[in-house]
């Protein structure tokens, strides 16, 4: 129940952000934008601008309730509740985003297997919920954490996707599914890009947990030896 | 059917009084509705509310006749110190607070205050020493702890799952804790958009609203008016009255009068 609440109620709170919300939406399209005139450069822009917003609102919603957190747990909340509800909240507005650009991409753009395009975009979005949890868990203060991200994705969209360095990153997988969904690839590669992206999600979260668990940790106490009382 | 009856004993087993008591006064209520051919929920309003309103009732009432008696004991620390690195915070700190008892916590600043009222909440573990402690514990810290973009009633709702208390009855809860502090919450208002008193306010009530049995409150007059101020003190004796343990760190030394135990941390650490 407590999932479910914080997901809601972290869904209004992102909501109400209107301004950034719109830029955070808005901040795929100048992406694809800039190379719309090439079908696969314009859809791996866009899965990375789809990465970086979505991790970046993560980012932000995360460190933004650090002084509501413990209270909620001493209140008696459970830290997975807690970070779960919020994973929740995020993962529905990355795959509302990810499915406004699929529409927009398969408009747009002329692409054989576009259920595939939509497998791509619906996964990087999934991703970047837990990675962007995952940088706020280990970089609470914002600035530096948008900066990590801004790095990642960077490096993400300058790497060679068949280099080892590649490999490491976390939106790997979304390179992998998006030249079999635009170039017509083998199938291997669609496999390859779903195992790295189920490894990274689990990867993500996993840690994510594990430190909000540590951070989130309340002190167990004994009960005071018990006394008469006077008012029962 | 009307459940009134069995929601209102849960509620009373709930804050704490016996299961056989509470029955009684389960039956003894709703025979009282019916001597007026009334349902209870017209004529006693909300089950959970006014659980809270008789066993308020209830132990200002035994505590005024037993005042002398201290209830049972709701935080014990012994020798508790606190270090970060080199640095120590904190040196054999010793308390006892009991039920229907106020303990204030003064020092410079710097001295530690914050940092003792963490370990009681369990937020911080002390380097050594004991700390035992109730189970049930509201926390309200000294500022920040609320979402800026969510109302007043929604942090009831939020904090209400946190304890397992339906939205409903969270935000029925909160709102009447809020009129307590002479506040009636805003609908659609986020939080950022309160004055910092009534950011306080709401912290307060936060704090209060799964009904806990030993308060720990962290300067939490902050931005308050000097009404305010008034009925926030007011409300730590209707706490200390009703058998709840308080532990408020403060700065002001002309209250001091009106708490059972002053822990002096003395200069900065």
């Amino acid at each position: 129940m407590t999932a479910l609440v914080v997901a809601e109620l972290s869904a209004r709170e992102v909501g109400r952000r209107r301004v950034a919300i719109l830029l955070v939406i808005s901040l795929p399209l100048w992406f694809y934008l800039v190379r719309r005139d090439l079908t696969g450069q314009s859809t791996r822009m866009l899965m990375t601008g789809i990465a970086w917003a979505v991790s970046t609102l993560t980012l932000f919603v995360v460190n933004s309730a650090r002084g509501v957190d413990p209270r909620l747990r001493i209140s008696g909340a459970s830290t997975a509740g807690i970070v779960g509800g919020r994973l929740i909240a995020m993962s529905g507005f990355g795959a509302l985003l990810a499915g406004g650009y699929f529409a927009l991409v398969a408009i747009d753009q002329d692409i054989d297997r576009a259920w595939a395009v939509a497998l791509l975009m619906l996964i990087t979005a999934l991703i970047a919920v837990p990675f962007g949890s995952l940088v706020g868990a280990l970089l609470p203060r914002e600035l530096e954490g948008a900066l990590a991200l801004f790095s990642v994705c960077a490096v993400q969209m300058l790497a060679d996707p068949a280099g080892t360095v590649a490999k490491f990153l976390p939106f790997w997988s979304g390179r992998e599914i998006g030249t079999y969904a635009i170039d017509g690839a083998a199938t291997d590669l669609l496999w390859r890009g779903l195992a790295h992206g189920v490894l990274v999600w689990t990867l993500c979260t996993g840690l994510t947990l594990a430190i909000f668990a540590r951070r989130l940790r309340l002190e167990r106490y004994p009960e005071p030896d018990p006394e008469p009382q006077g008012i029962h | 059917m009307n459940d009134w009856p069995h929601r209102f004993e849960t509620e009373l087993v709930r804050l704490g009084l016996q299961p056989e008591r509470a029955h009684r006064l389960s039956v003894e209520t709703a025979a009282q509705a019916g001597e007026h051919a009334a349902d209870p929920d017209h004529f006693f309003g909300p089950a959970h509310l006014y659980a809270r309103h008789l066993v308020a009732e209830l132990r200002v009432s035994t505590f005024e006749e037993k005042r002398a008696e201290a209830g049972r004991v709701m935080l014990r620390l012994a020798g508790v110190t606190k270090r970060y690195r080199r640095r120590t915070v904190l040196a054999g700190v010793d308390l006892t607070v009991r039920g229907g008892e106020v303990a204030a916590i003064v020092g410079a600043n710097g001295c530690g205050k914050s940092t003792l009222l963490r370990i009681c909440a369990g937020l911080t573990a002390p380097t050594s020493g004991t700390v035992q402690r109730i189970r049930r514990v509201g926390f309200v810290p000294q500022d920040g702890g609320t979402a800026g973009w969510l109302t007043a009633d929604e942090h009831f709702t939020l904090f209400g799952a946190a304890a397992g208390i339906a939205p409903r009855k969270a935000r029925s809860t909160g709102a009447h804790l809020a009129s307590l502090l002479a506040w009636r919450p805003t609908a659609a208002q986020p939080v950022q958009e309160l004055s910092g008193g009534t950011r306080q306010k709401l912290n307060l009530v936060l704090g209060e609203l799964h009904g806990p049995d030993l308060l720990l409150l962290d300067e939490p007059y902050q931005g308050f008016d000097q009404g305010s101020y008034l009925d926030f003190w007011r409300q730590v004796h209707v706490w200390r009255d009703a058998g709840r343990a308080v532990v408020v760190v403060t700065h002001l030394l002309h209250e001091l009068q009106h708490v059972d135990h002053v822990l002096d941390l003395g200069g900065a650490a």
